[in-house]
């Protein structure tokens, strides 16, 4: 497939479609999102509050959910298309099958937008302002979760639909090692399926439910447990396709080869073991959950470190071999032989570079001990909007100038354009990644719409709260600036000119290719079976003790509002008041408030 | 395609992908990424030296605590 001379376009007609569609779903989720991040920036700092601070967390759902679901998502969806259909040269079964699990897709984030967006309208009696992390004691309106739950299974028929793409392939060529890119969607979408049974467990059989009103009660430490074993896998899932693109893409655009294919096969192998069995790294401060639990975690995260240093290796190294066939010469010297004035390339090559940042402040965040000192700050914001915000999403931006006029055969408008565009994302997140993870330090919590406090003053050790806060606005509308040039450019190439001279759809060739990977890398099976002995290795005794603690739907709490710990105070100090004689109705009453406060804390 | 046989200005305005031609094969024998080494090697020094900044960060109050003493020391003198 190296050699091809056709644009997507025309190879694939009826997959283009599919592919600009599912793009174009993910970058209207980017532009509402986006917009929402500069409200959030705005209002946080106090610069300009023009909304209620209890909608300002409606807000923060909208960015989470719409950003790292349906962007990333809708993205990846478009992109696995394009891998498979393009590495194995062979269209999808059936178009009409295809576009249904998209269509599931779309109806699933039109509803839990729908639940999300009725949070600002007081006239319905809908809403769903419970963050990304939906777990309880917050509660939204069943259509979010209804929503989410079409969404992810419509995920998993598009990865069947991937899979049964493969295996017809396999049946026609059964002695061909499995191309890399179709090898990274497989393995990604393992991981999918072993990740994605956590939250549709906890959402299908206890937080719709108790949504629903069918049970008073739930286990928070268990749905939150539930909601970890898929909250860090889908981190990955964000990140895989942008680790493709930085292996098959980018040494492609740097003007050389891919260092090595069996290198690639071993990190997506590594991502599918170790992804899953680490999400209690999260709960590192949630109480019931044992010491010991915490720790196997830890070490599983630190093993992650490994693939992502072997990608640093890798795609460095396929940089380099571009910049010395392209002249470069001397130990640094080479790098200023790379194109930089390819916005594919540059804005590629600084999402990397932000990512390996944002290396540092994981290594922190993973730290059992040092993870106390920055959990729920703004540390651990400024860490994902390296990660996920630039590190997947400046490299899918970048992309997209790549395959625009390979879906619609039109030119890209503007170079120029974009290319200021990838640098403006660089640039507005460092200052406001580096505030905020200044800002952490300093313990200035995270989702909090006004952390600002009457007689108490975060201290700065070095330059001051007010200058953490410049940083934060300037860049966050830098930011937003950004994803308009974007915006216009995608936009603009769409209703420009046709291109007659449009590159063929090709992807990276390899210094050192599949015929050096040891078989045993391509037998899934094997991998998914050690992936499900470690996930059971790491799961099975923490749930048991979690509900063998709190009951699989703990304590009769219910869904109530958070302000119950003082009404139920009220009520009891009524009570008290009004029947004295009355002790075993008052102490019942105070116990609940207790627990509420607990758990809401 | 055309960017291939054409110079490099053509690419630059056609943006979406056009990839310049090498001006010289590097096959894998011949390959050796020592500015891969320099640059990764570059790194782990930030990684070393942001892991010992942490032991301060963490350990003697919430102050980064060298920078401040250092500029404290400057102040001083």
């Amino acid at each position: 497939m190296t050699s091809n001379e056709t644009p997507y376009l025309e190879q694939f007609p009826g997959e283009a479609k599919l592919v600009k569609a599912a793009f174009w779903s993910s970058f209207i989720s980017l532009a509402i999102g986006a917009l929402f991040g500069v409200i959030q920036v705005l209002h946080r700092t106090d610069v300009l509050r023009f909304i209620d601070s209890a909608d300002y967390y409606t807000v923060l759902t909208i960015h989470g959910v719409l950003l790292v679901i349906s962007f990333t998502i809708f993205f990846l969806v478009g992109l696995f298309t394009w891998a498979i259909t393009t590495s194995l040269d062979r269209p999808l079964p059936s178009l009409r099958f295809s576009w249904g699990w998209y269509g599931m897709m779309v109806a699933g984030m039109l509803a839990s937008a729908f639940s999300m967006f009725a949070g600002f309208i007081d006239s319905i009696d809908v809403s769903a302002s419970v963050l990304f992390t939906f777990y309880a004691p917050l509660q939204a309106h069943p259509l979010y979760y209804i929503g989410l739950v079409t969404f992810v299974v419509g995920t998993w028929v598009a990865g069947f639909d991937w899979i049964r793409t493969w295996w017809g392939w396999k049946q026609d060529n059964p002695d061909e090692r499995i191309p890399l890119p179709t090898f990274m969607v497989l393995t990604t979408m393992i991981m999918w399926y072993i990740a994605t049974l956590g939250v549709a467990v906890a959402l299908l059989a206890f937080i719709l439910p108790w949504s629903l009103g069918l049970v008073d009660s739930i286990n928070p430490t268990l749905t939150r447990t539930l909601f970890w074993f898929f909250g860090h896998p889908v981190v990955y899932f964000w990140l895989m396709p942008a680790y493709m693109m930085w292996y098959i893409m980018l040494p492609k655009v740097a003007g050389g080869k891919l260092f090595s294919d069996p290198l690639a096969r071993v990190v997506f192998v590594l991502f599918l073991v170790l992804s899953v069995p680490t999400g209690i790294h999260h709960q590192y401060l949630d109480p019931g959950i044992a010491e010991g639990f915490k720790f196997i975690a830890m070490t599983n995260t630190m093993f992650l470190l490994l693939p992502s240093f072997l990608t640093a290796f890798t795609v460095v190294a396929s940089m380099e071999h571009g910049a010395r066939q392209r002249g470069g010469t001397g130990y640094l010297g080479w790098l200023k032989a790379l194109p930089w004035r390819d916005p594919v390339f540059t804005g590629m090559a600084l999402a990397g570079m932000m990512f390996a940042a944002a290396g540092f402040s994981g290594m922190i965040n993973a730290g059992m001990n040092i993870n106390y000192l920055v959990h729920n700050t703004f540390w651990v914001v400024g860490h994902f909007h390296l990660t996920v915000g630039t590190g997947v999403a400046l490299t899918f931006m970048a992309v997209s100038y790549w395959f625009m006029p390979q879906l619609t055969g039109k030119r890209l408008w503007n170079r120029t354009v974009a290319l200021v565009q990838v640098l403006l994302w660089f640039v507005g997140m460092t200052l406001m990644s580096n505030a905020m993870h200044r800002g952490g330090l300093l313990g200035i919590p995270r989702r909090t719409a006004e952390p600002q406090y009457d007689g108490f003053e975060f201290e700065a050790g070095v330059g001051s709260v007010a200058e953490l806060d410049a940083q934060i606005v300037i860049g966050g509308i830098l930011l937003g600036l950004s994803t308009a040039l974007f915006l216009a450019v995608m936009i603009g190439t769409v209703l420009g000119p046709r291109d007659d001279s449009l590159p063929g759809n090709n992807y990276a060739e390899t210094l050192s290719g599949p015929e050096d990977a040891p078989l045993v890398l391509d037998n899934l099976k094997l991998w998914t079976i050690i992936a499900i002995i470690l996930v059971i290795f790491a799961y099975t005794l923490p749930l048991l003790s979690i509900i063998s603690r709190g009951g699989l739907f703990g304590f009769e709490t219910g869904g109530l509002p958070l302000s119950i710990s003082l009404l139920g105070s009220t009520i009891a100090a009524t009570f008290g008041e009004l029947l004295p004689a009355a002790g075993s109705v008052t102490a019942p009453l105070e116990t609940a408030a207790t627990t509420l406060t607990g758990i809401v804390r | 395609m055309s960017s291939e046989t054409e110079p490099p200005a053509s690419s630059q305005e056609a943006g979406g992908g056009h990839v310049d031609g090498p001006i010289r094969e590097i096959g894998h024998d011949e390959y050796d990424p020592v500015g891969t080494l320099a640059l990764i090697g570059l790194y782990f020094l930030i990684l070393v030296a942001l892991w010992f900044f942490m032991y301060f960060v963490e350990f003697i109050g919430n102050d980064p605590t060298v920078v401040g003493s250092i500029l404290g020391g400057v102040m001083v003198a």
